[in-house]
Order: C-alpha cells, then sequence, then structure tokens
C-alpha cells in the first residue's frame, strides 16, 4: 500500500474531523468507499488536492501532502466539498457563488485558517483574521480550478460569504481544533435524542 | 411536575458541563476572538447546566421549559441565514457507481 493511501486511511480511523463527515455522509446516502472515492496522484504546482464532481471522486496530490497532520486536514477539506455535493445541487462548474460557498466552508471549517496554521504561514493577525484568511483561501481555491480573474472570484466569495461562512454543517460549529471536532462528532452521535427532545 | 411520556434533557447534562468549561476556557477565548473579534458568551451553556442538574434532581416543569427554549433559540440561530443552493432530496445518482472505464485524469 502506497504512503499515501496508508496515511488517508489513518486519517480516516483516528481523525475526528475525518470521522464526522464520514458518518454524516453515510447518513446522507454518500457511503464512502476508500477505493472508489479516492485517487492518491501525483499532481502539478503546490496543490494539495481536489474533489472531481464529475465522478465523484477525492484526489490526493501525494507528492505534496507533507505529514499526518497536513493529509488530515486535506482530506477534511475535500471531503466538506463531497459532503456538499451529496446534500446538496452543487453547480460545481457553470455557477462560481456555489464553488465559493463550498470553499468558503472548506476553508472555514477543515482547519486550514487556524491561528497556528497562520502563523506558520507567517501570516500574523489576530482580530478576526480567521475571516480574512478564509476569503484569501477560498479566493485562491477557486482561482486553482476556474479561468477567472480574481475581481470575479472576490465578487463571488463577498456575495455568498454571510451565509456560507456560517452554514457549519455537518460540524454545527467551526471545529478549531480536535476537542471541537470531538464534541461536534459526539453531537451528530446524539442528533436523534437532541431533535426528539426539544 | 413536567410532562412525562419519556422526555428527557436534549443533551446529557455532562455535555452542558463539558461546553460550558470548553467555552469558559482561555483558549476559547483567544479562538473565538480570532474568529468573530469579540468575547464568547458563555453564560447560557452554565444556565443550561443549571437546568439540567434541576430536570435529573426534581423532574421541574420550568427546568424543561428553559432547556428546550434555549435550544430551540440555538436551532434558529443556525438556521437563519439562508442557502446559496437547492438541498437535494436523494443522494448524485453516479455516487455508488463504478467510474468510467476511460477516465483520462
Amino acid at each position: 500500500m502506497s504512503h499515501c493511501r496508508r496515511n488517508s486511511a489513518r486519517g480516516k480511523v483516528i481523525d475526528p474531523y475525518v470521522k464526522l463527515l464520514l458518518d454524516a455522509m453515510k447518513h446522507s446516502g454518500c457511503a464512502v468507499n476508500k477505493e472508489r472515492h479516492f485517487s492518491c496522484e501525483d499532481c502539478n504546482g503546490n496543490v494539495s488536492g481536489g474533489f472531481d464532481a464529475s465522478v465523484s471522486q477525492i484526489v490526493l496530490c501525494q507528492n505534496n501532502i507533507c505529514n499526518q497532520a497536513h493529509m488530515n486536514r486535506v482530506v477534511t477539506h475535500e471531503l466538506i466539498h463531497a459532503f456538499d455535493h451529496c446534500r446538496a445541487h452543487v453547480d460545481w462548474f457553470t455557477n462560481v457563488r456555489h464553488l465559493a460557498c463550498s470553499e468558503v466552508r472548506a476553508a472555514n471549517l477543515s482547519g486550514d485558517c487556524s491561528l497556528l496554521n497562520e502563523i506558520l504561514r507567517l501570516h500574523f493577525g489576530l482580530k478576526q483574521h480567521h475571516q480574512t484568511c478564509v476569503r484569501d483561501r477560498a479566493i485562491r481555491s477557486i482561482l486553482a480550478v476556474r479561468n477567472i480573474s480574481k475581481e470575479v472570484a472576490q465578487k463571488a466569495v463577498d456575495e455568498v460569504f454571510e451565509s456560507c461562512f456560517n452554514d457549519h454543517e455537518p460540524f454545527g460549529r467551526i471545529p478549531h481544533n480536535k476537542t471541537y471536532a470531538r464534541y461536534a462528532h459526539r453531537d451528530f452521535q446524539n442528533r436523534d435524542r437532541y431533535y426528539s427532545n426539544i | 411536575m413536567a410532562e412525562g411520556g419519556g422526555w428527557q434533557p436534549p443533551r446529557p447534562c455532562e455535555a452542558y458541563r463539558a461546553e460550558w468549561e470548553l467555552c469558559s476556557s482561555a483558549g476559547h477565548f483567544l479562538r473565538h476572538y480570532y474568529v468573530h473579534g469579540e468575547r464568547p458568551a458563555c453564560v447560557q451553556w452554565r444556565r443550561d447546566l443549571d437546568s439540567c442538574r434541576e430536570w435529573e434532581e426534581r423532574r421541574s416543569a420550568e427546568a424543561q421549559r428553559s432547556l428546550r427554549e434555549s435550544e430551540q433559540a440555538r436551532v434558529q440561530a443556525a438556521r437563519k441565514h439562508g442557502l446559496v443552493w437547492a438541498p437535494r432530496q436523494s443522494p448524485p445518482a453516479d455516487w455508488h457507481l463504478p467510474l468510467p472505464q476511460d477516465n483520462d485524469r
């Protein structure tokens, strides 16, 4: 088994972000089969991964993923796209607002923009810096897959930001670290009791 | 006494305690400020914990009402932002189909 396949498999077993997303997708009728829905490939540039909606498959760029923590974050990011594809009519290819929404959610909920990750990128900011990071990374992700101008991408992110930044499904909160993700997974597993008693 | 019929708090009391402790922590203050630019509000988790314990000990109708209202407010707050896309009624048709044989990626 390749390093990429082994590390992505390890994430599915032990990372609470990934475990919650896999459970939520199964609950939505999109049970994930690692052979069918994941592909490890060598990619151009410094792209870490992608979700190919035309074949419902996550691509992991094995030549650009550094370690297990990075793998977990990439898998989480792409599973958020897959989750959106599963639960909604996302027009990935002709509606840039839909693409922008999923990229805002993925940057917001995957840990991409955690305080630690931003500091490691030498991006120093505190008050509401998370939102700045989410906007910037969403725009970068859009530009990586669509031949449009930065202005068009930025306009799309601005139009959908309020709605999509506050859409925390399936986490129910922004999972700042594994503790928050574990709590979110606990809440997801408790949802029947929750909704039947409110 | 409150209504019977097997009602229980939406979350175990331990979950309310854990949420209140997490919310009250210095780490959460920092992360919340980093995201929202303001301090977090944690008092409702404490109220819910007290209501949960009140229910467990005395089956208080007031505690039941308070917990329901609090959680309904949380659900409403989570849903108040409109959706960009239309929800599906069923998963994508090709999700479980094999990959195309001539996949040229």
